[in-house]
């Protein structure tokens, strides 16, 4: 049988997502350098420090909702100590 | 050595190896270009590697084969076990 419908649909779109994401930020760090600076091509993408900044803000927001996830189940999973 | 040790000595000379041109401490004097290019190089190396995971894992779940007949056979017994387990007074 072959995978269908929402699989499909939401397996492809991660493969065009991260394909789209790949080369934009291949083109940002890679190529950029290498282009004369008063080339058109610049003003579709932010200062270079950018491409730093961005991707570590990312990371930290992931951090935080993935330890916000944990504190949260904790939370809810305490039980109060029995009495003997 | 072990596989660890492998590792980390192979990360060890890249990033050495980064950190000499990025702050140019051999005074190398390279051309502006490639050291534009080589200080965003571990954040882009992450970026790479994640977008790469992304891909396979999405490429994986959109050609990942529906099997009818063991999702059948799956609800059928998670029916079972619920009402078995129900039975011996498990709250649901």
């Amino acid at each position: 049988f072959q995978a269908t419908g929402a699989d499909q649909a939401v397996g492809f779109g991660l493969v065009g997502f991260s394909l789209l994401l790949f080369t934009y930020y291949t083109i940002w760090v890679i190529v950029l350098p290498f282009v004369d600076s008063d080339h058109v091509i610049h003003s579709y993408f932010l200062p270079r420090e950018y491409s730093v900044i961005l991707p570590g803000v990312a990371a930290l927001i992931l951090l935080l909702c993935v330890g916000t996830f944990i504190g949260v189940v904790t939370w809810k999973n305490r039980k109060p100590k029995k009495i003997d | 050595m072990t596989k660890l040790l492998e590792w980390l000595l192979g990360c060890s000379l890249i990033g050495m190896a980064w950190g000499l041109v990025t702050f140019d401490l051999l005074d190398l004097q390279l051309p502006p270009q490639y050291r534009e290019l080589a200080w965003p190089m571990p954040v882009y190396l992450l970026v790479v590697f994640g977008c790469y995971s992304l891909a396979t894992v999405g490429y994986r779940v959109a050609t990942f084969n529906d099997c009818e007949d063991a999702a059948k056979e799956l609800q059928a017994q998670i029916k079972e076990a619920k009402a078995d387990l129900k039975k011996k007074g498990l709250k649901m």
